[in-house]
């Protein structure tokens, strides 16, 4: 099924993707994340889970650039990206999907995952304006790219319909490809299967695989399911009320009391 | 959608915009058509095509910033402006060839227009679209009090001339706005089919998943707002050397929305729309102003002014019902025509 699992020891020299070291975010007098750190190696599956309100996605926003942290620092493939732009950042190789649907729904499914070769993509205005030539050679070699993306994704009989007239599983799965055309050195998933009857989280999980087969890149995946979450990760981070409560293999989280005490409350209240 | 039995088989056929040998010959005969147009009407027709020739070029970038890129732009004519005042005072100022000239005053217009972009950075929707009216009176003020553009007794410029040979003539003149135009309007399909474009619709669909996908959302408004008043100040610069008389109030808050209007019209987010909608604009305003006199003479009463407001209302009248009834416009209408068309009897 996977491709590699990541060796433990001390010895690896492999660079981890990604390192975030003593993150602090506060909105006032909310702690949205208190003093977390969490590592992904090199073509590791991690899960990041935790209740409502635990600080998952403040974490996601903050790896992705979209909040800054006001203490601690993230590293990625060794280099400081803390307090950098979201764009920066996903031109430095990370790639994150969305909770929910942000395709761009007036785009074809093909404009949307070219949205994702933007920044392997370098034809200036001028160049645009004269189109033939080099910004044309350049649209037809992302083209295939994008469809080797498409064929992956087994989206080819949609490839022209505008997103906006697709159903919620296919947005997802277009979200993913736009996602895979950045070419990512790690993909942050931010809860990919909510809202998703059984048959399209089947379906996801295994485009997940798929994907992890094919790059062989680090996934986080931000994720509710628990079925899915203990089938698919290699390791999993728990967050509760922004602290970071355990780490460890599935089969070691579900029989973790910090863990239990978190979802399920003490016992003999 | 393709016809029936027409596959593309390269990735350069699938992104093609002309895609069968029937537009190929449409495309021709319109063209066709657009070249011998001078010699089969008269010069009224002729300088209302030429004006609608130089206005799709304005209509086009505001296009480009507003329909592809969202950013609601309520300044186009003071754009245009620009572009008209500083040719008009390179060419009557220096003598500086049109060739030169054209470009110049689109390039004034771009940096006067990506200021504005720079404001709209920071704000979105109906507030940006108030900045942009402050670009009206900010181009206003500072025409009338700059040293270099006659005040506010206009900029008078010497016809275009090509290698001694005097552009003067209703035809010349129409040649050359056909000329320029067509290589914009080309450009701009250029332009929104490629990285620029997509990066433009990202940031108009949804700006945080642009960001997050590796476009800079700032310089890329920033863009958008420089494209459209380039294109504005070319638009500009061509009705310089048209009427060879450029004045303040040729382009008012007035003339901006009568812009919107075509874009509007035409539908939002594609080239051809916004051609279409100054075709549509630029007949009814011409209708206007042909039959309100004739009807004026008819019932004597009613007076001259009657003319000009019963265009504006009649322009709200459209806007509004466009708004309500089409919203994306006359090209979006016309593409749900034609896919019904080519799926017949099928509803999909």
């Amino acid at each position: 099924m996977t491709t590699a699992i990541p060796t433990q020891s001390k010895a690896d020299a492999v660079l981890p993707a990604l390192v975030a070291e003593g993150l602090h975010l506060s909105f006032g007098g909310i702690v949205a994340l208190n003093n977390v750190t969490i590592e992904i190696r090199q073509n590791e599956l991690v899960a990041i889970i935790g209740p409502n309100g635990a600080g998952k996605t403040s974490l996601m926003n903050c790896l992705g650039g979209f909040y800054r942290p006001q203490r601690g620092r993230i590293l990625f493939c060794g280099e400081d990206m803390t307090g950098r732009r979201e764009d920066a950042i996903a031109r430095a190789g990370l790639a994150r999907t969305f909770q929910g649907t942000h395709a761009f729904p007036s785009l074809s499914v093909i404009e949307n995952i070219m949205v994702g070769r933007h920044i392997h993509m370098h034809s200036s205005i001028l160049q645009s304006f004269l189109h033939v030539g080099w910004a044309e050679r350049e649209e037809t070699r992302h083209r295939e790219v994008a469809e080797e993306i498409i064929e992956l994704l087994e989206i080819e009989s949609i490839r022209h319909r505008p997103v906006g007239t697709l159903g919620y599983g296919l947005r997802k799965r277009v979200d993913l490809g736009r996602a895979l055309a950045q070419e990512p050195k790690l993909l942050l998933m931010d809860e990919p299967m909510a809202g998703m009857n059984t048959e399209e989280k089947e379906d996801l999980a295994r485009f997940i695989l798929d994907v992890r087969e094919a790059r062989g890149i680090p996934i986080v995946l931000v994720e509710h399911d628990m079925g899915v979450v203990m089938d698919l990760a290699d390791r999993i981070y728990v967050l509760d009320f922004g602290k970071q409560i355990a780490d460890g293999s599935p089969s070691a989280i579900q029989r973790n009391p910090a863990v239990l005490k978190a979802y399920l409350g003490e016992r003999g209240i | 959608m393709d016809p029936a039995g027409v596959f593309a088989t390269s990735f350069e056929a699938d992104a093609a915009l002309i895609r069968t040998r029937k537009q190929w010959l449409a495309l021709a005969l319109f063209a066709l058509l657009l070249i011998a147009l001078p010699w089969l009407i008269g010069p009224r027709l002729l300088a209302i095509l030429t004006v609608m020739l130089i206005s799709a070029v304005v209509a086009v970038g505001l296009q480009i910033n507003t329909g592809y890129a969202g950013q609601i732009n309520l300044g186009q004519a003071a754009f245009m402006g620009v572009g008209a005042y500083v040719a008009g005072a390179l060419a009557a100022g220096w003598a500086l060839p049109f060739w030169l000239t054209i470009p110049l005053g689109g390039l004034a217009a771009a940096a006067f227009g990506f200021a504005f972009g720079l404001s709209a950075v920071r704000i979105k929707g109906f507030y940006l679209a108030l900045t942009t009216i402050a670009a009206q009176s900010l181009f206003h003020f500072s025409i009338l009090n700059l040293p270099w553009f006659g005040g506010s007794n206009g900029v008078t410029l010497a016809p275009a001339s090509l290698f001694g040979f005097e552009l003067s003539s209703d035809r010349s003149l129409y040649y050359l706005c056909l000329t320029l135009t067509t290589v914009m309007v080309c450009g701009a399909f250029g332009i929104v089919r490629g990285r620029h474009g997509r990066a433009f619709i990202a940031v108009r669909d949804d700006d945080v998943a642009a960001g997050m996908m590796g476009i800079n959302v700032v310089r890329t408004k920033a863009t958008a707002f420089l494209i459209g008043a380039f294109y504005a100040g070319i638009g500009g610069a061509m009705w310089a050397y048209f009427v060879r008389f450029v004045a303040v109030d040729q382009f008012t808050l007035f003339h901006s929305i009568w812009f919107i209007a075509m874009v509007i019209v035409g539908g939002m987010g594609s080239i051809t729309g916004a051609l279409i909608g100054v075709f549509i604009i630029k007949a009814m305003q011409e209708t206007f102003v042909t039959l309100g006199p004739s009807l004026v003479s008819y019932i004597p009463s009613l007076g001259g002014d009657i003319v000009y407001s019963v265009m504006n209302v009649f322009l709200g009248g459209v806007i509004a019902a466009f708004l309500i009834f089409e919203p994306r416009g006359l090209m979006h209408r016309w593409n749900i025509m034609k896919q019904s068309y080519r799926m017949w009897p099928f509803p999909y």
